[in-house]
């Protein structure tokens, strides 16, 4: 099974930072079958890429994303590929291709432009301080090992 | 002369000096702006009443654009004209907050960062600037690198921008649903150069240029892949490359590498000829179809261009060779007003510049009471402006917005107290009008037009021409773009050729060894984006940068009104936009004129939200709103 694990994010803002930083941290420990990358790049090049290489199995991202959930909520679960409706997969395109970096933005556009394979699994994380700086809260400090473990949890058969 | 409303008069020998008895020379009253249409509720009310095919219409955000845009117009739709404008740049840009106290080298990579598009062409900028302050400058080989570099990100900016930004507003749907009768027409109307790009109609033309769906599209999106791949081999990575640094680059180049980038950049031959055609069909479809058109998004032919693609053997990086290695760039620098060629020197264009922040959310630093500028002259004794870049200093003052004094975050950049455009399509302007640009091989300017000898790859090689339009508007600067992709190529193959000479010569270094220098310094770099005008400031001291300042592209034509009372450009440009689209009712109207007339300036908003001091960030979502002044909100 070919799984590739993938953080998501822009680098030195605090929580929002928890993609690229896992990413960083679990790439020496890949193995069987298992790549890590750092996937905060803009999402149709992400898209070129993955239709070039040969098939995953399997995608599983990692990032910050917030929802209005309470601060340090860590929820993992298989996304569904609904896609939004023609305009706003644009719009998201358009986000990309200028610069943006988000889950949402490389889910929608991914989804649309082709590439991922058909196990997308997602483990997101509320942030608490978004703020521009390195390091994390106390809130997403004390679930990293969580965070980790979820991820890790996401590539198994 | 060069300049009507600056102080600035020429001595027989060219220099320049200060008109002689002029108490305060640069000094300036302001006019009074227009009372806004919308000065009070109660008043847009009764016109609403009166009338109601006057509409405000608010973009907010502009969409399909970098950063954050938003623009605020009045329409009259049964006279079909647009009564008032505002263009807003809805986010403070805080880098030149951000880069004070750094490591000039810092510069670099941090400036980079002010754009996800074209954050290559800050670094190279960047670079030019410090170059300039450490006394250093590039063996050739590290001036073709930043060359090919700079020609590689625009082969991917500007199909990026037309088919996946503006070209949208020329697919099946939107003119479907905003002219349905132009599409009819479209498709009856035979392609006239269904040869080049294959297409039998117009009808089909729009059809693939449908986002997500369209060829076109598709292809466009592809080209820009072909693109970065290119300037990694070089840069590292894209958009923000890796080996940019002050004397050249730290990557080595061998041959293989320049095969490798000829490789992709002889695929753009083929593409820019497509290109070229489908935007030349399409431009003349709409202006067959009704000559109105040509006058969406028009204003004067006013342009400015730093000039950019540096002559390997002339440029020595100080301001007092400014106008010698500047005239040997590929794209002359160059000032057009009213579509003639006022300069082509350097130091004419970096005296003529000021920037302005009467209705910017800014204070004005000349009130500061530190007494004269910092630089009444330039390095090489030419008078500046207080208001020059380098005697600027951003002081960010946010607060509520009021169309008659502040509603912008875009300061209010002028050269000679005018305000101008600049873009891809100033290049070939400024290249067209400086006819005796002899070193080009493949480009040859003829006064009125540029030809362009483009070599065969799958298509036959082929002599373009673009000529330079009689009435400048939204449809000629997206056709002018589409011929610079051609023009990008070619100067790319010209700096390949190059560097296999400099390879068979031996001189393969790439960058001069610098150190930083601890005394009291200052710099500039001239150069451009994917959207024209690029220039950054520095003034550095102790080792560390004491001020830098960045005018970008949209810096100029996103700007506010000025103090002299005249618009931006987006503002002139919507303002003299006829209203063409079709609708039955006025709350069908959707503004595709309008938004064809802003997307045709490529607007690309430099944009963060983040502030570095010392006590770390201070500020971050500072506005994004396009809301009437009656709404009072604050920033």
């Amino acid at each position: 099974m070919r799984v590739l694990v993938g953080g998501v994010g822009y680098r030195f803002l605090r929580d929002g930072s928890i993609g690229p930083w896992l990413s960083d941290r679990l790439a020496d420990q890949a193995d069987n079958g298992i790549e890590v990358e750092d996937l905060s790049y803009h999402p149709v090049g992400l898209s070129q890429n993955l239709q070039e290489r040969p098939p995953y199995d399997r995608l599983v991202l990692v990032a910050a994303v917030s929802r209005g959930r309470p601060p340090g909520t860590v929820e993992a679960y298989r996304w569904d590929g609904e896609l939004p409706g023609r305009d706003a997969i644009q719009a998201r395109v358009s986000e990309a291709v200028t610069g943006v970096i988000s889950l949402d933005n490389l889910l929608i556009v991914c989804g649309a432009l082709g590439g991922l394979p058909d196990d997308v699994r997602v483990v997101e994380v509320e942030p608490a301080d978004e703020g521009w700086g390195e390091g994390f809260s106390p809130e997403i400090e004390a679930r990293l090992g969580e965070v980790e473990e979820a991820v890790w949890s996401s590539t198994r058969p | 002369m060069c300049f009507k409303n600056l102080p600035i008069e020429f001595d027989e020998e060219g220099n320049a000096r200060l008109k002689e008895g002029v108490a305060n020379p640069y000094s300036y009253e302001v006019q009074e702006a227009p009372t806004p249409i919308e000065e009070n509720e109660e008043k847009l009310q009764e016109l609403l009443a009166r009338n109601g095919h006057i509409r405000r219409v608010d973009f907010d955000p502009v969409t399909r654009v970098a950063g954050a845009l938003a623009f605020h117009t009045v329409v009259d739709l049964e006279n079909r004209s647009v009564l008032e404008t505002n263009s807003m740049a809805t986010l403070f840009r805080g880098y030149e907050v951000i880069l004070k106290g750094r490591d000039p080298r810092d510069a670099i990579f941090i400036s980079s960062r002010a754009c996800g598009v074209c954050g290559g062409v800050h670094s190279t900028c960047s670079a030019l600037a410090l170059e300039m302050a450490f006394g250093i400058h590039p063996p050739p080989m590290g001036v073709v690198a930043r060359n090919i570099l700079l020609s590689l990100e625009y082969l991917y900016d500007h199909p990026l921008h037309l088919f996946l930004l503006a070209g949208p507003d020329f697919s099946e749907p939107a003119v479907r649903e905003t002219n349905p009768e132009l599409w009819a027409r479209a498709q009856g109307t035979p392609a006239p150069r269904k040869d080049v790009h294959g297409f039998g109609t117009l009808a089909e033309i729009m059809t693939e240029m449908t986002p997500l769906t369209g060829k076109l599209y598709a292809e466009a999106l592809h080209m820009t892949r072909v693109a970065r791949e290119a300037y990694v081999l070089i840069g590292g990575k894209y958009p923000h490359p890796q080996t940019i640094v002050p004397g050249g680059i730290s990557a080595t180049i061998d041959v293989s590498d320049l095969n490798e980038i000829h490789l992709r950049i002889a695929k753009f031959f083929d593409y820019g000829q497509k290109v070229v055609a489908i935007w030349d069909d399409l431009t003349e479809f709409f202006y067959e179809a009704n000559p109105q058109y040509a006058d969406v998004g028009k204003r004067p032919a006013r342009l400015i261009e730093p000039g950019q693609w540096d002559d390997p053997y002339a440029y020595d990086g100080t301001f007092e060779n400014a106008d010698e290695w500047g005239r040997k760039r590929w794209a002359p620098p160059a000032v057009i007003v009213d579509g003639e060629l006022v300069t082509t020197k350097l130091s004419q264009l970096n005296m003529g510049i000021e920037e302005f922040v009467e209705h910017s959310f800014y204070e004005d630093w000349t009130s500061n009471g530190n007494g004269g500028p910092q630089f009444p002259t330039d390095p090489a004794g030419n008078p500046l402006s207080p208001w020059h870049p380098w005697n600027k200093e951003t002081i960010p003052k946010p607060g509520g917005t009021n169309w008659k004094e502040k509603y912008s975050w875009s300061t209010s950049p002028r050269w000679d107290r005018m305000s101008m455009e600049t873009g891809a399509y100033s290049r070939i302007y400024a290249n067209a009008l400086a006819e005796d640009y002899s070193h080009l091989n493949y480009i040859e300017p003829t006064g009125s037009s540029l030809k362009f000898n483009v070599p065969g790859a799958t298509l036959p090689s082929a002599e373009l021409e673009w000529k330079i339009p009689q009435t400048w508007g939204a449809f000629e600067r997206n056709r002018g773009r589409a011929y610079c992709i051609v023009y990008s190529a070619l100067i790319a193959y010209e700096n390949v050729l190059l560097g296999l000479d400099l390879m068979r010569k031996g001189e393969t270094k790439t960058s001069v060894p610098h150190e930083v220098p601890k005394d009291f310094r200052i710099g500039a770099g001239f150069w451009g984006a994917g959207r024209g005008y690029l220039t950054h400031h520095i003034v550095m001291d102790k080792g560390v940068i004491e001020n830098y300042q960045i005018v970008t592209p949209s810096t100029w034509m996103a700007s506010p009104s000025d103090p002299f009372g005249n618009p931006g450009p987006y503002e002139e440009a919507v303002a003299a936009t006829p209203v063409l689209e079709n609708f039955e009712k006025p709350e069908d109207y959707k503004g595709i004129d309008i938004l064809r007339a802003i997307r045709s300036f490529d607007p690309c908003m430099p944009c963060t939200t983040h502030i570095h001091t010392d006590s770390r960030v201070i500020k971050r979502e500072v506005v994004t709103c396009a809301c009437g002044v009656e709404d009072d909100h604050d920033h």
